[in-house]
């Protein structure tokens, strides 16, 4: 079996077995633990709180815009950038229809990835030095945090560079280090992409019950 | 409204000289541990969970925390406080427990003794980091379980100890009893007042605290008036006055429980259909949210806090107050526990608008309020005094933003803390109480 056999084979279904496991592991473990009864008399809504606190939380409020900007603003070019180059670039969109889902769906024009890989980086890279040189993320942050941007970043490069599709070995390249990337994500901080609506919801809920819009 | 500036002198002479006055704690050194464990076990839950796998360590925590804003000190971030839990939870209740048991040490004693200042001296649990957290983690209610595990290993600070160890043994707090309620009551007696106490029926309870009878005795003297005026039926009870409880802020919850389950206890035994709680910010926590779980059922009984009531009455039509007039230009203070934690913003406005005074708000409010810095017990933690100058600092130049002439608040704490800033730093702007506003103005 050749290394491409190999990465296109069995450790890609390897990897999107530990990943869906994985993931499906963690977020089953986290809400199987429950939550006690709250016998205080509600004010208002805690299922409106949830839901609202998972709109209004991707707007950062006023209040505290002058000290956050530049990670709000970071993390919204990476994310943005991230989500249309996963969603919406042709050959993921090739990849899901042949291997995962059997369907497509309307793909951005090459100019349009270049713009969103462009952003993508800008925003990883400024997220990157933020953690490495503001005083507080460099204290909270963990190894496991440098290693998931730097497998983000690399995974993004090598997908840029294999866009041509000239060379077999970078498109090789790309999707074994997406594998390891698929392989790493439920064990890493990650998993906020799945256990975010969780953990706002859960706030919001515990203080829309008491009628406050947070 | 004249406060007894010597008596508040010696208030906080008192409240320097209780660390000398805590007994040892009754947990073994060698259990500590153990029984910080059981506490958390018991006490995180799936909404902790998610909060706790949710983090990316942005540090944006930070930015909304007045400790940090005032001292720049990234040991202060919010989430940092939280590396205890974090640890025991990811060692022993995460999903991923048999993994993390492989890379990670065990919590131990020191880890204990490091995280007292980061959850005690340092956070009053005021909730405004939650506010700005992407993930939306709920970092003040994990930072009481940490308290509370803190507690359970005898590790609350000394000088909370001693409030919490008073109340828990003889349900006093600094030495306030039934007997100096009933004194307090003949002098408002002697004044003219009605005092109802310890009625065998009535349709409100109204609690007070220690912080109103031995220093702010005006605004137990306006609550009275308040209620005379309405007409109620309504009574205060030498079996259960005490608003404050020492059991939820030094995270002890067998005192927490003792607290306020003599207040419900009592409440049911008078038929009461409300308790009103004091100007006391967390009084209102203990028994509006807390005091229903401590009771292990629904409570037969609405809970206000007193500027609550105040702004239902002046909203339902029920309490007309004359006019003080727009020369008169103040800022309110919302108390963490009471705004941010309780959801009662449009109430003491309600009131203030019927006094028809000029009101700015901070540039900071309602929800995104700042702390006065002495709360969730601070303000009797002799190592906090930093904590609760930097906060006050900050507290002062928000108030002066506004340009108002006086700060209004609805907590005996923030009332405290904010006259000690201004004591310190000889600052000139009344901070006064919003019932005694209008116990000085009724229609």
């Amino acid at each position: 079996m050749s290394i491409s056999e190999f990465v296109d084979g069995p450790f890609w279904y390897f990897s999107a077995g530990v990943f869906v496991i994985g993931v499906l592991w963690r977020l089953i473990g986290m809400l199987a633990m429950g939550t006690k009864t709250d016998y205080s008399a509600p004010r208002a809504s805690a299922a409106s709180g949830a839901i609202g606190i998972n709109i209004t939380r991707f707007f950062p409020r006023r209040d505290f815009w002058s000290r956050i900007k530049l990670q709000v603003v970071a993390g919204y070019l990476f994310h943005v950038g991230l989500f249309a180059l996963l969603f919406f670039a042709a050959p993921h969109i090739e990849f899901y229809r042949e291997r995962v889902l059997g369907f497509g769906w309307p793909a951005l024009p090459e100019w349009a990835f270049i713009v969103f890989a462009e952003i993508a980086f800008l925003g990883l890279l400024l997220l990157i030095l933020h953690r490495m040189m503001h005083p507080v993320t460099r204290m909270i942050s963990s190894r496991g945090d440098y290693i998931g941007s730097i497998l983000l970043f690399l995974v993004m490069l090598t997908g840029c560079l294999a866009l041509a599709r000239s060379h077999e070995s970078l498109r090789i390249l790309h999707f074994f280090l997406a594998e390891l990337l698929l392989l790493y994500f439920p064990f890493s901080a990650l998993m906020h992409t799945f256990t975010f609506p969780f953990s706002r919801g859960f706030m919001g809920a515990h203080y829309g019950r008491r009628g406050v819009k947070v | 409204m004249a406060i007894d500036m010597n008596v508040f002198r010696g208030f906080a002479e008192q409240i320097k000289m209780l660390p000398q006055m805590a007994k040892p704690t009754d947990c073994p050194e060698n259990q500590r541990v153990q029984h910080a464990q059981s506490i958390f076990a018991d006490r995180l839950d799936a909404s902790n969970a998610t909060h706790l796998e949710s983090c990316v360590h942005c540090g944006l925590c930070a930015e909304a925390c007045q400790f940090y804003i005032e001292t720049e000190d990234p040991a202060l971030t919010p989430i940092h406080k939280l590396d205890l839990l974090k640890r025991y939870y990811r060692r022993e209740k995460s999903p991923m427990r048999w993994l993390h048991r492989l890379i990670e040490a065990d919590i131990t004693e020191a880890d204990l003794e490091a995280t007292q200042f980061l959850v005690y001296e340092s956070c009053t649990e005021c909730g405004r980091c939650g506010l700005v957290c992407p993930m939306g983690i709920d970092i003040a209610s994990m930072v009481h379980i940490t308290r509370e595990g803190l507690a359970h290993a005898g590790l609350i600070p000394a000088g909370l100890r001693a409030v919490e160890q008073e109340q828990g043994s003889h349900g006093t707090v600094f030495g306030v009893g039934p007997e100096q309620l009933r004194q307090v009551a003949d002098e408002l007696r002697a004044k003219g007042h009605e005092v109802p106490i310890d009625k065998e029926k009535a349709d409100i309870l109204v609690l007070s605290s220690t912080i109103d009878i031995l220093l702010f005795k005006d605004v137990l003297e306006a609550t009275v008036k308040v209620m005379n005026h309405l007409g109620v039926d309504w009574t205060i009870h030498t079996c259960a006055f005490e608003g404050a409880n020492f059991g939820l802020l030094s995270g002890y919850s067998r005192v927490q429980k003792l607290a306020s389950e003599r207040i419900t206890k009592q409440a049911i035994a008078l038929d009461a259909k409300l308790v009103i709680v004091p100007e006391c910010g967390h009084a209102y926590p203990a028994m509006r949210w807390a005091g229903a779980n401590a009771h292990g059922g629904p409570l037969p009984f609405e809970v206000m806090a007193i500027s609550e009531f105040l702004g239902r009455e002046v909203m339902e039509g029920r309490l007309q107050l004359s006019k003080i007039g727009a020369e008169k230009h103040v800022t309110y203070h919302d108390p963490c526990k009471i705004g941010r934690h309780g959801g009662v913003f449009d109430e003491p406005r309600a009131v203030l608008e019927a006094l028809g005074v000029d009101l700015s708000e901070m540039p900071n409010n309602k929800a995104a309020n700042f702390c006065c810095g002495g709360g969730a017990g601070l303000f009797v933690m002799e190592k906090a005094e930093p904590m609760r100058n930097a906060a006050f600092d900050l507290k002062r130049r928000q108030v002066e933003a506004t340009g108002a002439d006086s700060v209004v608040t609805a907590c005996g704490s923030c009332r405290i803390n904010l006259m000690a800033g201004a004591g310190r730093t000889q600052w000139a702007t009344p901070i006064e109480s919003l019932v005694e506003l209008v116990g000085a103005n009724l229609k």
